[in-house]
């Protein structure tokens, strides 16, 4: 079952063609990981699927991204409910400089959320910093400031408010980039739970970490997606030459 | 090759000298213009000074009614000049897109903060006073003063709302957070210090001019309390400039302490600016 499918997919910023081309199907509840060179395209393609590049000036999209097969780029889509359902994680951990309470309620604040009936602003927070297998770590200070907890928290902190707004959808760009082995390794477990329940799409630059984590895995090189395939293939027999050139480090 | 006069520690200490007597130089005129209007105007400090309305032509009594006045019109340009202010910096900073208009409207504001406060008197006059029919009142001489500083307070809000970082404006629309929102819970509590730190400075501007309200509202001699908005009023900065310049004979004394009495309104506000801004700068962790 595909989750969200992109079409013919081109994205310019300026006149400058950043994506040329892509198609690909992203199976539901399972992880996807899209490595590539630095500016290959794989974080402006992420950014394509919660329509984060509208923020930038200067871009153009043109193609179709079908999430449920409804079309993101249509302009009846309501880019708000979309963003709902398709959260993201970026690659420094960014809590905002509030109590770890604040932080994972601001989504269902914003959305509303606690105000539908049988929610509770509480209840949310829980059970998404549950889910983000912070919990044990923060629960009896929620309201210390999000910013001194340990970097590796504040990242899964930064997942918990993602998942407070209850999406279908998690976008991870290089999330483990500024953390060490440690918490890099907690923040992997926690994506192997989270797929029961999401899907996540994750960009990163480290191939173990790809290899570690993704049941699917796409190739970006110079805008294109050269190679989408099952990770265990990707990493084992790829298909494509540039594709094993880069995963074994003779490109790239 | 060619031995220095002096050895380059030697350089760096007459350096070091020199640039700190230019720090010296600028802090000494404070130190003195605050030290001389304390010094020669404490004496006038007293219950009656601050409590009174002058007397025998200004000469004894108190300045009560200019300094009711002076806070008054504080008062009426912060409820002018704030919302406007503020909201106008909002627009320009997170909502606006470059454009010649938005760069037109910029340039304006910086242009607007360099009009000598004389021509803001004139055109008080000319619009409040005269057009608008508010008469010689505290709420033209209010609105005069809005004008003036509403500028800076466009100029020290926008610097604040970004100083705040894109990241958060990025993860609330990850969140789903609709621009205003974002806005509304996270850049304007983080922007806020410096904010009230612009509006401060800016009123503290307004507090101080006498141009301005010249022409718009101030009294020559007015001693009972306005009754309404559109009464004139004494001010603190005009009634020193009708007691240094227009009154032959009058005691020293009083000149000083109501010059001391403006600065000390002034230097007080400023102290609460700095005060809340380095209280924010220290909580501040990004």
């Amino acid at each position: 079952m595909n989750k969200i499918t992109a079409e013919h997919l081109n994205f310019y910023y300026g006149t400058h063609l950043a994506l040329s081309d892509i198609s690909v199907e992203i199976p539901e509840r399972q992880i996807t990981a899209l490595i590539g060179p630095s500016g290959c395209g794989k974080s402006t393609f992420l950014r394509c699927l919660n329509r984060m590049n509208d923020t930038i000036r200067g871009t153009r999209v043109e193609g179709h991204v079908r999430l449920d097969g409804q079309d993101l780029y249509a302009p009846e889509t309501d880019v708000v409910e979309l963003r709902r359902r398709v959260g993201m994680v970026f690659q420094r951990p960014n809590p905002f400089p509030q109590s770890v309470f604040d932080n994972v309620a601001f989504g269902p604040r914003v959305l509303g959320l606690d105000r539908q009936p049988g929610q509770s602003l509480g209840a949310i927070v829980e059970q998404s910093l549950r889910g983000a297998v912070l919990w044990d770590e923060v629960k009896d200070n929620l309201k210390q400031d999000a910013l001194g907890l340990s970097l590796g928290q504040q990242q899964r902190l930064c997942i918990a408010r993602t998942i407070a707004t209850k999406p279908e959808v998690i976008l991870m760009d290089e999330p483990c980039s500024a953390l060490d082995p440690i918490a890099t390794l907690e923040v992997e477990e926690l994506m192997h739970a989270l797929r029961e329940s999401y899907t996540i799409v994750i960009v990163t630059h480290n191939m173990q970490q790809a290899a570690r984590v993704s049941d699917w895995t796409g190739f970006f090189w110079l805008g294109k997606l050269v190679e989408f395939g099952a990770t265990q293939d990707i990493f084992t027999a790829p298909r494509n030459k540039q594709t094993e050139d880069y995963i074994t480090g003779r490109a790239g | 090759m060619r031995r220095p006069l002096v050895n380059r520690h030697t350089q760096q200490r007459i350096g070091f000298a020199l640039l700190a007597l230019a720090a010296l130089i600028v802090v000494i005129p404070i130190i003195l213009v605050v030290l001389v209007i304390i010094a020669r105007g404490i004496g006038a400090i007293n219950w009656e000074f601050l409590t009174q309305a002058p007397r025998e032509g200004m000469k004894a009594g108190g300045i009560f009614p200019a300094i009711v006045g002076t806070l008054l019109l504080m008062a009426g340009t912060a409820l002018a000049a704030i919302p406007v202010g503020i909201g106008g910096a909002i627009y320009l900073s997170e909502y606006a897109r470059d454009s010649w208009l938005t760069r037109a409207i910029r340039l304006a504001i910086i242009n607007l903060a360099g009009i000598p406060s004389v021509v803001y008197g004139l055109f008080g006059l000319g619009m409040f006073v005269l057009f608008l029919r508010l008469g010689t009142s505290i709420i033209a001489g209010s609105l005069t003063l809005a004008i003036m500083t509403i500028p800076i307070i466009i100029s020290s809000t926008e610097e604040a709302l970004r100083a705040v970082p894109t990241e958060f404006r990025t993860v609330n629309a990850s969140l789903g957070g609709t621009r205003w929102q974002g806005i509304r819970n996270i850049v304007l509590p983080q922007s806020l210090p410096g904010i009230i730190t612009g509006v401060i400075l800016g009123l503290l501007r307004a507090a101080g001019e006498t141009a301005p309200i010249l022409f718009t509202v101030a009294a020559f001699f007015l001693p009972r309390l306005p009754s309404s908005l559109f009464d004139q009023t004494m001010a603190l900065p005009y009634h020193l400039y009708v007691i240094s310049t227009q009154v032959p004979g009058m005691p020293e004394k009083v000149q000083y302490g109501t010059a001391l009495v403006l600065l000390a309104l002034v230097l007080s506000l400023n102290i609460v600016a700095t005060i809340v801004r380095s209280y924010f700068r220290r909580r501040r962790q990004w």
